[in-house]
């Protein structure tokens, strides 16, 4: 076998390129949390966090629990900041990780969870990043925060995989896990029709299989034929067959409770495809694709949803009207936000964040570093609106654990605008057998520096 | 060593040598200017470019069209993932040769039924694969993830290279360069196997059966044999593309490989340039930078990003810039370089014979 000279050459180029390459692995980084002389993101005026949300595309309904969270912060900055400091917020957005479809999204096709991640920590030097929304999107950049110590607070989603703090001490969850809400939504099938078949529809990844797993640990038992799933990257490039194919299968089988794990915009695909097949099971439907603003259709009423907040229209919760007043004080966030605006569960979701941010830095005092902000988070009471409380501790991560079952208010031949939560809360952690505790609301009051 | 011989270029293979070098090392050049997030989307425009090289080649010199590429970019990745999840420690030189070869496999399987089929019956029969990789991925959780995906650690940067930063953010700020340093450097070895292809046995052999396979024929050229390297040949770039581009993102998952994907390579491959090295990088500067157009375009008409007119901006400006390439720049944005210095040519000449008068 004769090599040639010009093949000499080419041999050569693949050895030198494979000698670079060789130094290179898909392993971590070793440690190199080097003594660094102050916290990144923060100044003695000012503190920059940010998150990496859709804001536009499939899931741009959630555009508004950021923006929330931002008029919230805003409120404070005018009060005077925490500590003197104000709070920058800078939300990017990754289309739910979806910009490689192009259509519907502002991000560009080379937008991903992790290149606005990089981007928070390269340009705007983030103290840490607070409520980026997705599963898929977020666990596409834990390791790397990880590897900058970069806290990842508050991450929109139920997924227990937030939950990891020997491997992920900078990691936080913040919403009621799929898996607990299954179990309360067992627990409620189970009081309320104890004989009836029920059906599962599921999106195709994390959040439809935990919340099935927790339908199946509280002992609801669906038949193979009536256990569904959809994909949502198919529904994005025009193709609905998958909702279509589980609604008529479930109408078929004549299923008279149907669990719902979906993002609202399928929620609205799902209801709409049983109105035009003339079937109307009663619907039970994960907190995740509930919220009434969001799926907009009067078919949503009589729903059964789990809520962690009290009713977007109750006045006598001492939140929702300091929330409105916070709301219509930030025009940029919320242009046409006036007192007979209609306020959704995004907003109160939003919030909710945002104050944990703000009341665990407020905490940690005048001198702050990302150590000493997971010290304060971990061992403190934070005041939100929800009414399930939010608690963090040295081995738990997750968020809130619990909420109460909650109807979808009819609104006649209009979309429903809200919801009617009972007065029991639901506690339980994901771990499989743990029981289910009762309890009355907890509403927390409204810390006096922020009246 | 014959088919190895078939792939390499005759002659100059010092000067097109010379000139990816060149280039490649421009590039890196530019990565220590840049900012680290433009070098994070630098990354990612190196790994479509590779893909758009390899579509480049399939359309430009055989002459076939395929909507399948950001298939076999997904399978390409997938194997990436499938192998970082399970031996994230191994060389990442392995894991590129890996992919290369598992893309240009699934190119094979794709190639035969292909030799059979041309226009628009191959447009289809590729655009079927590219729909069906998402939904086999959904659908093979245990192995793939499902929908949710892959997830696996970020690149790796060295500890020499880390050494060359200082401050408070060295490690972030090395961690993007080197990951677009990697990705242009694989560009670069890709770039150069594909220059010597373009000139080499199967290269003019390709580029006859595109203008007329009668006559290939005639001169002894086995034209399934020539159609099915020209696809296994996109497929593997497209293949070893897709895993330079999930290293870069740490996951894969099937929403990063719509059936759109495949459209906007197309895309991307004529506004640079059909069938030329320069169009392929045109392409991935265009793609990598993309965000930033649209948002000053945003910025500069005012129009609300989330409004829908904002939010389809991407669309839009890809067809604007796809009418105008086709009516007044067919050979892209490579080839209008190139009429340019033509055009300027025959200037000189008309005006050098005006002035002879």
């Amino acid at each position: 076998m004769k090599i040639g000279k010009r093949n000499r050459r080419v041999a050569a180029l693949l050895c030198s390129s494979a000698l670079a390459l060789a130094t290179a692995s898909t392993g971590l980084i070793g440690a190199s949390a080097g003594a660094s002389t102050s916290t990144p993101g923060v100044t003695a005026t000012s503190i920059t966090i940010g998150a990496s949300v859709p804001l536009s595309g499939i899931a741009a309904s959630y555009a508004s629990v950021s923006a929330a969270a931002n008029a919230v912060f805003k409120y404070i900055d005018k009060l005077g900041g925490i500590n003197g400091r104000k709070i920058k917020y800078i939300r990017l957005d990754d289309c739910y990780g979806l910009a490689a479809y192009g259509l519907g999204c502002t991000a560009g096709a080379s937008t991903t969870p992790l290149s606005n991640n990089q981007e928070l920590l390269a340009q705007d030097h983030v103290f840490a990043t607070v409520g980026s929304l997705g599963t898929a999107a977020e666990m596409s950049v834990m390791s790397y925060l990880r590897q900058n110590n970069v806290p990842q607070l508050f991450v929109n989603s139920g997924s227990v995989e937030w939950n990891q703090p020997s491997s992920f001490p900078e990691l936080f969850g913040y919403q009621t896990s799929y898996v607990a809400e299954g179990k309360i939504f067992a627990k409620y099938i189970k009081a309320n029709f104890p004989t009836d078949t029920i059906g599962f529809i599921g999106q195709n990844d994390d959040f439809g299989a935990t919340g099935l797993e927790g339908l199946k640990d509280g002992g609801i038992t669906i038949p193979s034929a009536d256990n569904l799933t959809y994909n949502a990257a198919d529904a994005i490039s025009g193709s609905t067959s998958d909702i279509t194919a589980d609604v008529s299968t479930l109408a078929q089988n004549k299923v008279p409770v149907v669990v719902l794990d979906a993002v609202p915009g399928f929620t609205y695909g799902i209801l709409a495809t049983a109105h035009a097949l003339g079937y109307s099971p009663q619907w039970i439907i994960s907190s995740v694709g509930s919220d009434p603003l969001s799926v907009n259709t009067p078919l949503e009423a009589g729903a059964v949803t789990l809520s962690y907040f009290p009713s977007t229209t109750d006045n006598a919760d001492p939140w929702i009207p300091w929330l409105r007043k916070v709301l219509e004080e930030d025009p940029a966030d919320f242009p046409k936000f006036n007192s007979s605006s209609v306020m959704s569960f995004n907003e109160l979701y939003g919030a909710g964040y945002a104050l944990a941010f703000a009341e665990t830095l407020r905490a940690e005092g005048k001198n702050v570093t990302r150590g000493g902000f997971v010290k304060a988070l971990t061992s403190m009471t934070l005041a939100t609106p929800a009414i399930t409380p939010l608690r963090f501790t040295g081995g738990n991560h997750q968020g809130m654990q619990g909420g109460a079952i909650a109807t979808v208010n009819s609104n006649g031949t209009l979309a429903p605008t809200s919801v009617t939560v009972t007065k029991s809360v639901f506690t339980t952690t994901p771990f499989a057998g743990s029981s289910i505790n009762s309890s009355n609301w907890i509403i927390a009051p409204i810390p006096s520096w922020l009246k | 060593m014959k088919w190895f011989r078939s792939i390499v270029a005759q002659e100059r293979t010092t000067a097109r040598l010379t000139g990816v070098l060149a280039v490649t090392i421009l590039t890196l050049a530019i990565t220590f200017v840049l900012p680290p997030v433009a070098d994070s989307q630098l990354a990612g425009g190196a790994a479509i470019s590779i893909v758009i090289l390899g579509l480049s080649w399939l359309v430009g010199w055989s002459g076939q069209i395929s909507l399948g590429n950001s298939g076999f970019m997904a399978v390409g990745a997938y194997a990436t993932g499938i192998w970082a999840v399970h031996h994230g420690s191994t060389p990442l030189i392995f894991t590129f040769f890996l992919a290369t070869v598992i893309g240009a496999i699934s190119g094979l399987i794709i190639a035969i039924p292909s030799t059979r089929l041309s226009g628009p019956y191959l447009a289809g029969m590729t655009l079927a694969f590219s729909a069906a990789i998402s939904p086999i991925a959904q659908n093979y959780t245990s192995v793939t993830g499902g929908e949710g995906g892959l997830f696996f650690n970020t690149l790796t940067t060295p500890h020499w290279f880390l050494g060359l930063f200082s401050g408070q953010n060295a490690t972030i700020n090395a961690n993007a360069q080197w990951t677009a340093d990697l990705a242009v450097v694989v560009a670069g070895v890709a770039f150069f196997f594909m220059a010597n292809l373009f000139h080499s046995h199967t290269g003019r052999a390709m580029r006859l059966v595109r203008d007329n396979d009668v006559a290939a024929e005639l001169v002894g050229i086995n034209l399934p044999r020539t159609r099915t390297v020209a696809f296994v040949v996109s497929a593997a770039f497209a293949g070893l593309g897709g895993s330079v581009y999930v290293l870069i993102n740490a996951t894969v998952n099937p929403s990063a490989f719509p059936l759109t994907l495949s459209i906007t390579l197309l895309t991307l491959m004529v506004l640079g340039g059909i069938g030329t090295l320069s169009g392929a990088v045109i392409g991935g500067i265009i793609y990598a930078f993309s965000t930033n157009l649209i948002s000053h375009l945003n910025s500069l008409t005012g129009i609300n990003p989330t409004s829908n007119l904002g939010a389809n901006m991407q669309g839009i400006i890809f067809g604007v810039l796809l009418i105008l390439t086709m009516l007044f720049a067919p050979h892209g944005i490579a080839g209008l370089g190139r009429r340019l210095r033509f055009f300027v040519k025959s200037v000189r000449r008309v005006a050098s014979v005006s002035t002879g008068e």
